[in-house]
């Protein structure tokens, strides 16, 4: 496995969001249109399979199920989609789910157990849907209260109960999702013990303000992450009490997730995942991880640089407005790809630059030593 | 006037002596679903004293319901009556279907019971004593 990130450019225009498949030989990836594509691994290339087609407004969100194999798209018109792959034909199915909301889902993701998943909105409420046997018929059950504002994004924690939702009233939260009939009562947490539906299990806000644009659970459950607009990456561990904020001096991120208990990496708005670490007690920024890229990494064709001046809207080939980093513009998607969720060997980023970049999580934390800011 | 269901005569008869029934205390209800393999429909649950909460608890989060309801109403002069309420439940993010379905046969029950005061419920929270005095004594 080679050190060096691996780049796929699409040329497609801007990421607006992508989700890998359980193997990971497949991609399912959305270019800020209405229309996601399936993408399948080609040797060291993706070409396309099929394309889903069915929402009327840009997709915001997908979310592909490892064990059982289906999609979810949540888009600006209002609605979900999940689809299901049909094993004649070859084609994926969708199947509507009213989610009932008045405004744009924004973020939508499977719970660990893939029988229930959440939609974030703007009508300022969560829309946690599953499937009843008896009606064929997903429904969607509401957490409003005390939510003020767009959620951003979601994430679930391991129990398949307990949702953590960041959002633009400047408040990441965490939440009981607990479906009767679907879930079993699960183990008492730090977080809470006995928890219906929409319980409110802690509340937490940053130092400044700013909205929450990503929040994520540790893999044991027991702490989370959230970042904020205001550059801040907030560490709450209610078992402790402990509540750690770092004030990093670089612009906000927009993602967010954990290579393992004593790791988070987060990217945004400056192009490069950043790694934060736990150093005794204390976390604190560690390095970016994205040294200043050698000339040798980048195409160097006539054709590579009129096919990178076209992605950024060139006229000249001046490289002023080059970035020393792989990703040319904001990150705004970060998963993992590969390891244990407690320990995560390599992760996936997607930018407006329409890159999708795979980055080795091991290497970088062995060239740490050498790696400043 | 064409129907989509049938009334279980069954229930028919309960219903006739549910309105009848001397009543001196409390509220009692007869929840009905419609069986959608033979398009009946039938009771599935008949209750004597229960409080309005109880019956909230009693109703599904994700299929229609008809209610009939023997509600023990005190006026505000004293008086105490105990009206025939017929109340449709139908939440929301219900399969479209059985909206249809309950909609459609929701007329003719009416007029099968001959019940003339109908509500709309939408959400159980929604079912309490303040709601249904404001309905009825309006």
């Amino acid at each position: 496995m080679s050190d060096s990130p691996i780049v796929n450019e699409f040329n497609q225009g801007p990421i607006s969001c992508h989700a890998f498949n359980g193997d990971r030989t497949e991609l399912a990836i959305c270019f800020n249109t209405n229309v996601v594509s399936i993408f399948r691994k080609s040797g060291a290339s993706w070409t396309q399979t099929s394309t889903l087609v069915e929402h009327d407004k840009p997709v915001t969100s997908i979310d592909w199920a490892p064990k059982s194999n289906r999609i979810v798209t949540c888009s600006q018109d209002r609605n979900a989609y999940v689809w299901t792959l049909d094993g004649a034909s070859h084609q994926w199915k969708p199947t509507l789910v009213l989610l009932r909301i008045n405004r744009a889902a924004t973020f939508v993701r499977w719970s660990p157990e893939e029988d229930k998943f959440a939609v974030a909105s703007g009508s300022r409420c969560i829309s946690v849907c599953y499937f009843e046997e008896d009606n064929d018929w997903w429904v969607g059950k509401h957490i409003k209260k005390p939510i003020r504002s767009t959620v951003l994004s979601i994430d679930w924690h391991p129990n398949n109960v307990l949702l953590a939702a960041g959002c633009a009233d400047m408040k990441a939260r965490v939440f009981s999702a607990f479906i009767k009939g679907i879930d079993k009562k699960p183990a008492p947490s730090p977080w809470g013990e006995k928890l219906p539906f929409n319980t409110l299990c802690g509340e937490f806000s940053n130092g400044a303000g700013g909205w929450i644009h990503g929040v994520a659970f540790s893999p044991s459950g027991e702490s989370l992450v959230f970042t904020g607009h205001d550059s801040t990456i907030t560490v709450v561990s209610p078992g402790t009490g402990d509540i750690q904020s770092i004030r990093a001096p670089y612009l906000p991120y927009l993602s967010v997730i954990w290579l393992n208990e004593n790791q988070i990496v987060a990217a945004g708005h400056d192009c490069a995942p950043h790694l934060f670490e736990l150093k005794g007690q204390q976390w604190a920024f560690s390095a970016s991880l994205d040294a200043a890229v050698k000339k040798a990494d980048v195409g160097f064709t006539a054709r590579d640089t009129f096919r990178r001046m076209d992605s950024r809207a060139q006229s000249t080939t001046s490289t002023d407005t080059e970035v020393h980093t792989h990703h040319q513009n904001t990150i705004n998607s970060i998963r993992s790809f590969s390891g244990t969720p407690e320990h995560v060997e390599q992760f996936s980023t997607s930018a407006i630059d329409g890159k999708l970049i795979i980055w080795n999580a091991d290497s970088i934390s062995r060239g740490l030593g050498n790696l400043h800011l | 006037m064409s129907q989509t269901c049938d009334v279980d005569p069954a229930l028919l008869e309960k219903l006739e002596a549910f309105r009848f029934a001397k009543r001196s205390k409390g509220n009692a209800t007869i929840i009905c679903k419609i069986n959608k393999e033979g398009l009946l429909i039938v009771e599935e649950h008949d209750q004597d004293n229960l409080s309005i909460d109880a019956l909230a608890h009693l109703l599904p989060d994700n299929t229609p319901r008809y209610i009939v309801l023997s509600y023990e109403l005190k006026h505000d002069d004293g008086r105490q009556s105990f009206p025939l309420v017929f109340l449709y439940y139908s939440p929301n993010g219900v399969k479209p279907e059985f909206n249809v379905l309950y909609a459609s046969a929701k007329t003719y029950f009416q007029n099968k019971v001959g019940l003339g005061k109908v509500f709309d419920l939408q959400d159980s929270d929604d079912l309490t004593d303040a709601w249904l005095r404001a309905k009825l004594l309006k």
